[in-house]
């Protein structure tokens, strides 16, 4: 089903005035207003590309490397410590992914990053299938669903119930096909990483900031759009609302992030929570100082809601999710323990209330028109 | 939401009319088309057989349950048939394993062939095939145009195996057939960017469903044909049935829309039960600008059957023109709204080629359905064939590689040319 989304923007309404929280003062009445209110878009775009996007990108490959460093050395001593190695250098790649997943505009939209690296739940039967034959096509579409991060999940978490029965299917009669299948799977990643970090320092990064204007096709009003998306499907759907079963008649928690190392799902979700939150308020990547942002867009605008800085207001509901999430135990257990799984349901409507903050009160203030498209489904 | 009034007045004018005596028989029943009391071969008091026809009230249920004698009037076996077949059929499209030979066999079942994996349909004397291109109002005198249309379903089929299947394992690019990501879909489309099971699919809700409801059974020709008419007025069941053959008729034409939902008395309720015209009424009203349509097409269906039951063919047949219009509209928005998302999809900073392609292959499926639509109140279609095969050549003509080359201006001045001709805008049902 597709859908457009067309918001019609209330556009200087809220920018002008703010008065309702005058406390009966007569004189709002008649105060004209600060006049509509200008915001530079310029140093957001370059905050953006310069301090968050390519460093993001940069972190990104560097874990990458780090994670075919180990899994060069699991594949020379394929035993239990390396095995740990290699699921933490697995991990710590994974969640700086959730700090890149977000950016899927210009080259990382080209190549279709987000659903090569990060397509769940993964095909077992197709992995297992590449892995006897050995003839695979990596950049197939239809391969998506048998690769990167949740198929290494599998490959490294999923193939015993104990470290010591996955070292040994590294040690018995199909130990090459798997490594290789690992070792594929790995380069694939390095591969799309790398190309999509080069062409924004060699040519997009231009290109996006110099896109500075106000319109449908200018860089702030598709990426605020790639950002709800973002936020509403793959970090509220994806990775809560899907397998918490919102929008399927059960529970599905085998669509869990993460499933085979499932104790990690949380800290995935809330890995992609921080980053989100941290690109609102333009926090530099690695640093805990700040540049324009959204946050300071609205500020700008001076945009409140219910007597309240809106800016103040997302950041609130960022924290009180958080708070909710950090408390659950792992997602696939609230899912299968709890009938129904209220804690984390309740989890899943603080973040839920954040769609509405940046879909309807964000964007109205910005001027901003919603304009994504849900996939067909059929 | 239209209301219909319904025809309460039960006609009492009937005084001064003069009986049809006029037969040879000279010993023929006495006249008595005004003396207050049904005898004779009264059907009615004073009304139907010798006398005029009885005009009675119609009774428009709330749903569609219509019954003689305490049962069920209401069939359409067939049409739930050939809507199953045609599921079959598209979804072995998408099977590598299926053969030419065996798609066609599909397309041209044969009864008692193992076609199907649904015995039902095995042991079916029906088939897609023989009702594609076959309406009495279109086909009946062109046999030429029907000959045409079913060749390019085949051919539809047949670039499905012969140049599809075999690309399955291979990345689409201009001019070579593969596969190609669409958002987390995976779609498989030929060198011009097409993918021949959505034209087949699409094409179908013209060809079968369109055609066969709007100019087959909603036609007077197929109502009226033969003595439907004289056996509808005196009640008379078709052999071994429990309806009357105009009855059976219309129900037929509600077949092809409402076949497969689960409660055929109330098919509002689960819109989108197949993948055919049932799917696509479903999704012109969940656009607002068209909320309304699906209860306005059920609504004109149910009364104009009430209206056959009272023998009010006045009705009746202003009921299968809002049909008519209606169904032909939810043809026209659909490829209006996919040429305009496949041009959303296309034009921009990074094109989305394979959902645009996708859009763009359902938007030609029901451009080519265009042909079978029926302009209310007359003999034709919206567009004519040739004007659809002008508007596909045109499509695909921008570039040596079709989709992959077609231009935003293209894709506009179609989606203008077919609003234009029906009584929604263009901005109505792009989105």
């Amino acid at each position: 089903m597709r859908k457009v989304f067309c918001l019609l923007i209330f556009s200087v309404v809220i920018a002008a005035c703010s008065s309702d929280n005058g406390s009966g003062n007569p004189v709002d009445d008649v105060d004209p207003g600060p006049g509509p209110e200008s915001f530079d878009r310029a140093p957001l775009l370059v905050n953006w590309a310069d301090n968050i996007i390519i460093p993001s990108y940069d972190a990104f490959t560097s874990e990458l490397t780090a994670f075919e460093t180990a899994f060069d050395t699991f594949k020379a001593t394929s035993n239990a410590d390396n095995l740990v190695a290699l699921r933490a250098a697995w991990l710590s790649s994974y969640k700086m992914w959730q700090r890149a997943s977000m950016f899927e505009i210009g080259p990382a939209e080209t190549v279709g990053l987000r659903l090569n690296v990060n397509t769940y739940p993964t095909d077992t039967d197709k992995v297992d299938a590449h892995v006897s034959s050995g003839t695979y096509d990596l950049a197939l579409p239809s391969n998506r669903d048998a690769k990167g991060f949740p198929a290494l999940d599998y490959l490294i978490n999923g193939l015993g119930d104990t470290d010591a029965e996955i070292v040994s299917k590294y040690n018995a009669g199909d130990k090459e096909a798997l490594l290789g299948y690992m070792g594929a799977l790995l380069g694939d990643l390095s591969t799309l990483a790398n190309q999509v970090t080069s062409e924004w320092k060699s040519s997009y990064r231009d290109t996006f900031v110099s896109n500075d204007g106000a319109s449908a096709t200018a860089s702030v009003d598709r990426f605020v759009n790639d950002y709800i998306f973002y936020y509403e499907k793959f970090l509220r759907a994806g990775k809560m609302g899907i397998p918490l079963g919102v929008f399927s008649g059960g529970v599905l928690p085998e669509k869990v992030e993460a499933y085979y190392g499932s104790d990690v799902s949380n800290a995935l979700f809330l890995e992609s929570l921080d980053a989100v939150q941290d690109f609102f308020n333009g926090k530099k990547f690695g640093s805990s100082t700040v540049g324009e942002s959204l946050a300071s867009y609205l500020v700008a605008l001076n945009t409140v809601k219910d007597g309240e800085d809106l800016n103040e207001r997302i950041n609130q509901q960022f924290n009180t999710a958080r708070d909710l999430v950090t408390a659950l135990a792992p997602f696939k257990e609230e899912i299968e323990t709890n009938t129904p799984a209220t804690a984390m349901l309740l989890a899943y409507d603080e973040v839920q209330r954040i769609v509405p903050l940046l879909k309807v009160d964000m964007v109205s203030a910005m001027s901003i028109s919603i304009d994504f498209v849900d996939a067909d489904g059929d | 939401m239209k209301k219909f009034l319904l025809i309460l007045s039960v006609s009492s004018v009937l005084m001064n009319t003069a009986c049809n005596s006029d037969d040879n028989d000279p010993i023929a029943v006495v006249a008595t088309c005004t003396d207050g009391i049904q005898n004779g071969d009264e059907t009615g008091v004073d009304c139907g057989g010798t006398c005029t026809p009885c005009t009675t009230a119609i009774d428009n249920p709330t749903s569609y349950i219509f019954e003689r004698n305490g049962e069920s009037t209401v069939s359409f076996s067939g049409q739930t048939t050939r809507i199953s077949m045609g599921q079959e059929i598209i979804d072995a499209m998408q099977e590598t394993s299926s053969t030419a030979v065996k798609l066609q066999a599909m397309f041209a079942h044969v009864e008692g062939v193992e076609d199907f994996t649904d015995a039902d349909l095995n042991a079916s004397d029906k088939s897609v095939r023989s009702k594609t291109a076959a309406s009495a109002d279109y086909f009946s005198g062109n046999a030429t145009d029907q000959a045409l249309i079913r060749a390019d379903f085949e051919s539809w089929i047949d670039g499905q195996v012969n140049e599809v299947f075999p690309n399955w394992g291979v990345a689409a690019e201009a001019g070579v057939a593969g596969q190609i990501a669409d958002g987390s879909s995976t779609r498989y489309i030929n060198a011009k960017g097409l993918e021949y099971n959505q034209a087949f699919n699409k094409g179908l809700i013209g060809a079968l469903m369109a055609d066969q409801a709007l100019n087959n059974y909603l036609s007077p020709a197929i109502l009226d044909e033969g003595d439907n008419r004289a056996n509808n007025d005196a009640g008379t069941p078709a052999e071994g049935k429990a309806y009357t053959t105009m009855e059976h008729k219309w129900d037929e034409a509600y077949g092809y829309v409402y076949g497969a939902n689960a409660d055929a008395a109330d098919p509002n309720a689960d819109l989108g039960a197949d993948s055919f015209m049932n799917k696509y009424v479903g999704r012109v009203e969940g656009d607002d600008d068209f909320a309304g349509i699906a209860d306005e097409i059920f609504q004109a269906f149910k009364l104009g059957r009430a209206a056959i039951v009272a023998q009010d063919y006045t009705v009746r047949d202003e009921q299968a023109q809002i049909i008519k219009k209606k169904i032909s509209e939810v043809i026209g928005i659909r490829a209006v709204y996919y040429l305009q998302q496949g041009k959303n999809a296309l034009d921009q900073e990074t094109p989305d080629y394979g959902g645009g392609f996708h859009d763009l292959s359902e938007g030609y499926g029901f451009i080519y359905s265009l042909q079978f639509t029926r302009k209310p109140n007359s003999e034709d279609p919206y567009f004519t064939k040739a004007e659809v095969d002008a508007f596909l050549v045109d499509l695909m003509d921008d570039g040596e590689n079709g989709l992959w080359d077609v231009t935003p201006a293209t894709l506009d001045a179609i989606a203008e040319a077919i609003a234009a001709r029906f009584e929604f805008t263009l901005a109505e049902a792009a989105d």
